[in-house]
């Protein structure tokens, strides 16, 4: 069943699934929770309303905290009514975060108590914010409002039906140039990448959500898709439990990004001495059959591997600009050197090497950054900034990178200046080059040999890594830098002076 | 504890026992992914009984700062 809006989706799943389990999360050890379709529909309708009420309907609501039952209520409630979500990454700086929330004019801050420190300074750093919500508190106070409280006041339906092409979601994504962008999606773009292609996977199938919710694959796949038909989504409560979680939760499947495949491997690798049957019993219980894997390259031995467990993997390319799958491969076509088909609302040539996609899913643009926005887009083509080609059958082929971006092994997209800009502004550092290293992002830092003279530094490399150890304390642990490389002399550099990346 | 942790790390990095150090680090010294990383202590949870705070546990680097975090833990309990 193909939808056009996300409200779509969510009264379709809601009439048909009724009372049947929708959202599923741990409340203590090993005692679990649900909420029903019925009610998450009620509940995000209620949150409409809240909105409403506060005057905030169609502006800019900004959401930060892990998966959980409140975030997903604030995101269906707020694109439902019209408005538009700004997810955010749980584990920004605080600084940043604010920087995000004031250039995407951000009106009301949702957040998990996690983040009670953003939530302190963010009104001072954003003049246009006018409310805190959060999601913990049982009674509003001075400082912010109560989620529950305002939820329950405003119970009863909304029925807004919003329009296929009008703006719902602003995701940030790394830039190249190191500045974060704004990718702008419509519910078009987010309905129909869920719900465009029967995968046939089987309707209230049980899915745990692993990955961050503010990233599009999870959103996108986890979430609507999963709402779409009629799944158990399962909410994982930590990346410590991830394995504890697959067997308590009991699953069919789950989404993944290679980083996590691979240590899952070796948890299976680790009991090969026994029947591949029971090992898999004893990894991922009876019932458990898909992996969908995306966000990286995955090493296509580990779908050799799995399928010797009878796991299939199926690997998925996107980016966040498209919604975010470009191409999936289906579980009764599977060609491990490739990343997939084309989703049906999808199209692709190559120009010169780099893939170019055009349909329904692509991004209106990124959020005021308008030259960004005609580099990337062009006649309604989005370039993917991936050098590749469609064969036969729609089947995508990828074969390198043509922009500057670090793409970690869980999906997460660095900017290399980003970093090179941080660290350059340290006296010791005079040229630096970040890279990605055997799964590691490294640094690559030619010192200021002048500065080492005067200041009488001994340690070079010492004082160096307390620089980068500096740096990694306040870093998101996928921006962290795990290796470093001093050089005595100066980086090669282009014409125009930049230093040679490759 | 040390011993305990030298003895799960073979599961999840191919390095020789003798070559784990207390002052190793997880990442940049025995190769581990931040997924491993969080996985063997989720192991650990289990085999302790103890609750692993995550905010708290990707702040350990080192071997020996695993060791001490996890009895500090474990005599808690």
């Amino acid at each position: 069943m193909q939808c056009s809006t996300i409200r779509e989706i969510l009264v379709y799943a809601a009439e048909k699934f009724g009372d049947g389990d929708a959202i599923r999360y741990k409340v203590k050890k090993d005692v679990t929770e649900s909420k029903s379709y019925t009610q998450l529909k009620a509940d995000s309708e209620s949150f409409s309303k809240v909105l409403e009420e506060l005057g905030e309907n169609g502006h800019h609501i900004a959401v930060t905290g892990m998966t959980s039952y409140p975030w997903l209520v604030t995101y269906f409630g707020t694109v439902n009514s019209g408005s538009v979500a700004v997810p955010l990454d749980v584990s920004l700086p605080a600084e940043e975060m604010c920087e995000l929330i004031d250039r995407a004019d951000v009106t009301v801050f949702v957040f998990d108590e996690i983040r009670k420190d953003v939530a302190a300074i963010v009104k001072e750093r954003c003049p246009k914010l006018k409310y805190l919500i959060s999601m913990q508190k049982e009674t509003g106070d001075e400082e912010s409002l109560s989620f529950w409280e305002l939820l329950k006041k405003q119970d009863g339906s909304y029925a807004f039906m919003p329009q296929p092409d009008s703006l719902c979601t602003i995701m940030f994504t790394s830039g190249t140039t190191g500045k974060s962008k704004g990718v702008m999606l419509t519910h078009r773009n987010m309905a129909e990448n869920a719900t465009c292609l029967d995968m046939k996977i089987a309707e209230r199938t049980v899915i745990l959500s692993v990955l961050p919710i503010h990233h599009a694959y999870c959103l996108s796949m986890d979430i609507l898709k999963g709402i779409s038909l009629g799944s158990i989504i399962c909410i994982n409560d930590s990346l410590l439990r991830v394995a504890k979680n697959i067997k308590l939760f009991k699953l069919n499947m789950i989404l993944m990004v290679p980083l996590m495949i691979e240590t899952m491997a070796k948890k299976l690798e680790e009991a090969s001495l026994l029947p591949p049957k029971i090992v898999k019993h004893q990894v991922f219980g009876e019932q458990f059959h898909t992996i969908c894997s995306g966000g990286a390259y995955l090493n296509p031995a580990y779908i050799d591997l799995f399928a010797k467990y009878g796991i299939t993997i199926l690997q998925g390319y996107g980016m966040t600009e498209c919604a975010p799958v470009i191409s999936t491969t289906i579980s009764w076509d599977i060609r491990k050197d490739s990343v997939g088909q084309l989703l049906p609302n999808c199209e692709a040539k190559s120009v010169d090497g780099e893939l170019w996609v055009r349909g329904s899913s692509v991004m209106q643009g990124y959020y005021k950054m308008p030259e960004e926005t005609a580099e990337a887009l062009q006649d309604g083509w989005l370039r993917t900034g991936d050098l590749g080609y469609v064969g036969e059958d729609n089947f995508v082929y990828l074969t390198g990178r043509k922009k500057n971006l670090i793409i970690t092994k869980n999906g997460e997209n660095v900017s290399p200046e980003e970093l090179e800009n941080k660290l350059g502004e340290q006296r010791l550092v005079q040229e630096i080059l970040v890279r990605e290293n055997e799964g590691v992002i490294e640094a690559e830092i030619f010192p200021d040999y002048d500065y080492v003279k005067k200041k009488r530094i001994k340690d070079i490399p010492g004082e160096l890594q307390k620089v980068i150890d500096d740096y990694n304390k306040t870093a998101p642990a996928y921006k962290k830098i795990y290796s470093l490389k001093v050089r005595e002399t100066e980086f090669e550099k282009t014409p125009s002076k930049k230093i040679k990346r490759y | 504890m040390f011993d305990r942790l030298v003895g799960i790390i073979g599961n999840y990095v191919d390095v020789e026992p003798e070559n784990i150090h207390p002052e190793s680090r997880f990442m940049e010294d025995l190769g581990f992914t931040s997924f491993d990383f969080m996985s063997m202590l989720g192991e650990l949870e289990d085999e302790l009984d103890v609750e692993i705070d995550e905010q708290e546990a990707v702040n350990i680097r080192t071997v020996q700062e695993a060791a001490d975090y996890l009895e500090k833990l474990a005599s808690e309990e």
